[in-house]
C-alpha cells in the first residue's frame, strides 16, 4: 500500500457529488426562470427573448388582474406580517431571555413547536380554530394574517434570542452601572445592539411569508385572497402561459433579495456562521 | 472622606449554592482594597453586590454609612470597570465616555469637558472618534476606566481589568492604576486571583475561600503573618509542613515533625496538637549535610529549577515532605551542591518559622478528604 492516496489533494469525488448535486437543484429553477422570458405561450420550445410575460399589455404579471391581484396580495399580507411578527417576537424573546425559573424551559422548547409542526397540521388546526372558535373573524386576509404570524413569530424569536445571548448581560448592566434607568438600558444600548438581529428577522419573516402555501390557503376566502403560491398550484394543471413563470420570477427574486439583505445586514454585526444559518434558516 | 464601604454579614445564596457566606469587611475611604481569592470563591460575587447587579440574600452594604444593598445599581454612586470592558460597540470612544453623563445635570460645555478630562486622564484623547471595536485590549481597558471615572464615583469597582491582557501591559498598568488610584484618592475594590498583582497593587488586601474571608490585612501582613493555612498556600509559594505542637518556652513553640522537632517563633505558638508549620522558601538555608543539628532537617536534593538570579531547590527531607527552598544565583552555594541525589541539610530558622492551626472549612476538608 505504497500509493496511498494523497492527503494534502483535493476530494474530487466529494467535489463531483456535491458539484452534481447543485446543478441537479438548480438547473429547474434556472429554466422555469429562462421561460419566464420566452417570446411566445410555450413553456417548453424557447421562441426568442421578451418581457411580454412581465409587463406586456396582456396576460402579464403587470397587466393581468389575476396575476397583479395576487401579487398585491401576497406582498400586503407579508407586509403585515413583518409588522405584527416583528416587534411581537422581539417582546416575546426579551421576555423569554429574562424568565428564569419554573416553566421558563417549557416554554422555551414550545416556542420551537410551530417550526418542526408539519405545516398541514398546522394549517388544518388553524382552519378548525377559526371555522369553530373565531368564527367572528371568518376566513379571508385576517385570518391568513393572523396564520402567518402565528409561524413566523417563531422566527424571529429564534433569531433575536439568538443574539440576545450572544451579547450577554453585560452591556445592559454596564449601562444601569452608569446610571441609566431600564428604559434607557433598552433603548440606550439593547436595541441599537439587537438591530441587525430584528432587522434580519424582519427579513425572513418576509420571505416566509412570502413562500407561504399551505396555512395561507387554508384560511383563504375568496379570488380576493388569492397569493401568488396558491394561484401557481391552481393554474398549473390548468392551462398555464409563461406569466406563471414570470410571477413565479418575481416571487423567487422577493424571497431571495429579502434573504440575502438579512445575511448582509446581521454579517455586519455579527459572525458569517450565524449570519449564514439566518439566512438560511427558512430556506 | 467620602467613599467608604462596609459589608455587614453579607450573604448570596443562588438556589442551593453559597456564593457569599456571611462576610464582613471594611473598607476604608481612599484605599486601594483587594479581594483575592481562586475562582469560586465569592470575590465577583460580592463585587456585583456593591454594584448592584446581585441582591444580597441577607446583609447589609454600607456606603458611607447608608444601606445601599436595596439600591438599584443605576441609583448607586459607585462605578465598575468590567472584565469584558463592555464598552457600547455601536458608539464611538467619546460618546462611551459621555453615556453616563446624560443622568447628571451638566450644561453642553460641561459635559464635553468633563469628557475630554477623563479621556486626559487615561491618555486616550487621540481616539475620542474611534469606535470600541478599534481598540487594542490595553486602550480599551482605559477607555472603560475613563467611562467610569468621569462620573466621579465614591468608589470604583474593578472585576480582573488587566486578566484579559498579556503580561508586559499588565505590568505597567498595574503601576499606572495604583498612581491613578493615588492620585484621585478614590476608593478602589479590585477582584483579582492573581496573588502578585493584589501583593503590588494593594493597601489592603482579603483573602477570600469559599465564600468567606480568611484573612483582611496589608499585602505584606497576608503574606509574611497568614492567619490560617490557606492563605499560606494561596499567597506566593510556601512550604507546610505537617506537625505535632508539644508547647511553647520562651515564645517558641516546638513542633514535632516525623522524629525531628523543630522549634517555630511565628504565628500560634501556643497551640497544641495538630498544626502545620509553614516556611517561605526564600528563608530556607540550604547547607551542605555535615551541618545537621538544631533547626536543621536533613534532606536530598530530587531537582533544581534555574530560574536566572535564583535556583528553586526541591528537597525530600527525612520523613518524606518535600520543601521547596530559594538558593540565590550568588555563587554562595556550589553549584554541584544543588544537584539532584546530593545530600544537604536544610536550616529552619525559628524566626522564619510559622505555626498555623486549621480552620473550621479547612479542617472539615481534611477530615472529608481522609474517610
Amino acid at each position: 500500500m505504497s500509493r496511498l492516496r494523497n492527503p494534502w489533494g483535493r476530494p474530487r469525488f466529494l467535489a463531483l457529488i456535491t458539484g452534481g448535486y447543485i446543478l441537479w437543484s438548480v438547473v429547474p429553477v434556472l429554466l422555469a426562470i429562462a421561460f419566464a422570458f420566452n417570446n411566445g405561450r410555450s413553456r417548453t420550445t424557447w421562441q426568442g427573448f421578451s418581457f411580454r410575460w412581465f409587463t406586456g399589455e396582456t396576460g402579464s404579471v403587470l397587466h393581468d388582474p389575476a396575476l397583479r391581484d395576487a401579487l398585491t396580495h401576497t406582498l400586503l399580507l407579508a407586509v403585515i406580517c413583518v409588522a405584527v411578527a416583528t416587534p411581537l417576537g422581539v417582546a416575546l424573546a426579551l421576555g423569554l431571555q429574562r424568565w428564569r425559573g419554573r416553566g421558563s424551559g417549557t416554554v422555551n422548547s414550545l416556542m420551537l413547536l410551530p417550526l418542526v409542526t408539519p405545516e398541514i397540521v398546522m394549517g388544518v388546526a388553524l382552519l378548525l380554530l377559526f371555522l369553530q372558535v373565531f368564527g367572528g373573524i371568518g376566513l379571508g386576509t385576517d385570518a391568513q394574517a393572523i396564520g402567518q404570524i402565528t409561524f413566523t413569530l417563531s422566527y424571529v424569536v429564534v433569531i433575536v434570542r439568538g443574539r440576545l445571548v450572544s451579547i450577554g448581560p453585560e452591556f445592559e448592566e454596564a449601562a444601569a452601572d452608569l446610571g441609566a434607568p431600564r428604559r434607557d438600558q433598552f433603548f440606550r444600548v439593547l436595541l441599537p445592539l439587537l438591530a441587525p438581529a430584528i432587522v434580519a428577522s424582519a427579513a425572513v419573516a418576509f420571505a416566509t411569508s412570502i413562500d407561504d402555501f399551505v396555512v395561507t390557503q387554508y384560511l383563504s376566502s375568496d379570488a380576493s385572497t388569492t397569493t401568488v403560491s396558491m394561484l401557481l398550484y391552481s393554474s398549473a394543471r390548468g392551462a398555464p402561459t409563461p406569466a406563471l413563470n414570470a410571477i413565479a420570477t418575481v416571487n423567487l427574486m422577493i424571497t431571495l433579495l429579502s434573504l440575502v439583505f438579512a445575511y448582509l445586514v446581521y454579517r455586519r454585526f455579527a459572525g458569517r456562521d450565524e449570519a449564514t444559518s439566518i439566512a438560511t434558516m427558512e430556506v | 472622606m467620602e467613599g467608604e464601604i462596609r459589608l455587614e454579614e453579607l450573604c448570596k445564596k443562588f438556589d442551593d449554592f453559597v456564593a457569599v457566606d456571611g462576610i464582613d469587611i471594611d473598607m476604608p475611604p481612599g484605599e486601594f482594597f483587594t479581594l483575592l481569592g481562586p475562582s469560586g470563591c465569592g470575590k465577583t460575587t460580592t463585587l456585583r453586590m456593591i454594584a448592584g447587579f446581585e441582591r444580597p440574600t441577607s446583609g447589609r452594604i454600607l456606603l458611607d454609612g447608608s444601606d445601599v444593598a436595596r439600591v438599584p445599581p443605576h441609583q448607586r454612586n459607585v462605578n465598575t470597570v468590567f472584565q469584558s470592558y463592555a464598552l457600547f460597540p455601536h458608539l464611538d470612544v467619546a460618546k462611551n465616555v459621555a453615556f453616563g453623563l446624560k443622568y447628571h445635570k451638566l450644561s453642553k460645555e460641561e459635559r464635553a469637558k468633563r469628557v475630554h478630562e477623563a479621556l486626559e486622564l487615561v491618555d486616550m484623547t487621540d481616539f475620542a472618534r474611534r469606535k470600541a471595536d478599534q481598540l487594542s485590549g490595553g486602550q480599551q481597558q482605559r477607555v472603560a476606566l475613563a467611562r467610569a471615572l468621569v462620573l466621579r464615583p465614591r468608589v470604583l469597582l474593578l472585576d480582573e481589568p488587566l486578566g484579559a491582557l498579556d503580561a508586559q501591559l499588565r505590568k505597567n498598568l498595574q503601576v499606572e492604576l495604583k498612581a491613578l488610584q493615588a492620585e484621585l484618592g478614590i476608593t478602589f475594590i479590585f477582584v483579582t486571583h492573581d496573588q502578585s498583582e493584589a501583593l503590588t497593587m494593594s493597601d489592603r488586601v482579603a483573602v477570600m475561600n469559599q465564600g468567606r474571608v480568611e484573612q483582611a490585612a496589608s499585602p505584606k501582613a497576608v503574606y509574611e503573618e497568614p492567619d490560617t493555612v490557606f492563605v499560606a498556600d494561596f499567597l506566593g509559594v510556601s512550604n507546610l509542613l505537617s506537625g505535632t505542637a508539644t508547647g511553647a518556652d520562651d515564645g517558641a513553640c516546638a513542633v514535632q515533625i516525623g522524629d525531628r522537632t523543630l522549634r517555630a517563633r511565628q504565628g500560634a505558638t501556643d497551640a497544641r496538637g495538630d498544626v502545620k508549620v509553614m516556611i517561605r522558601p526564600e528563608r530556607i538555608g540550604v547547607e551542605p549535610h555535615a551541618n545537621s543539628g538544631e533547626e536543621r532537617m536533613p534532606g536530598m536534593v530530587e531537582r533544581s529549577v534555574f530560574l536566572g538570579s535564583a535556583y528553586e531547590v526541591h528537597v525530600r527531607v527525612l520523613g518524606g515532605e518535600l520543601l521547596k527552598a530559594m538558593v540565590a544565583n550568588d555563587g554562595s552555594v556550589a553549584e554541584t551542591a544543588l544537584e539532584s541525589g546530593a545530600a544537604v541539610c536544610l536550616h529552619l530558622p525559628p524566626d522564619a518559622l510559622r505555626v498555623l492551626t486549621m480552620s473550621g472549612s479547612e479542617e472539615q476538608a481534611e477530615q472529608q478528604g481522609e474517610t
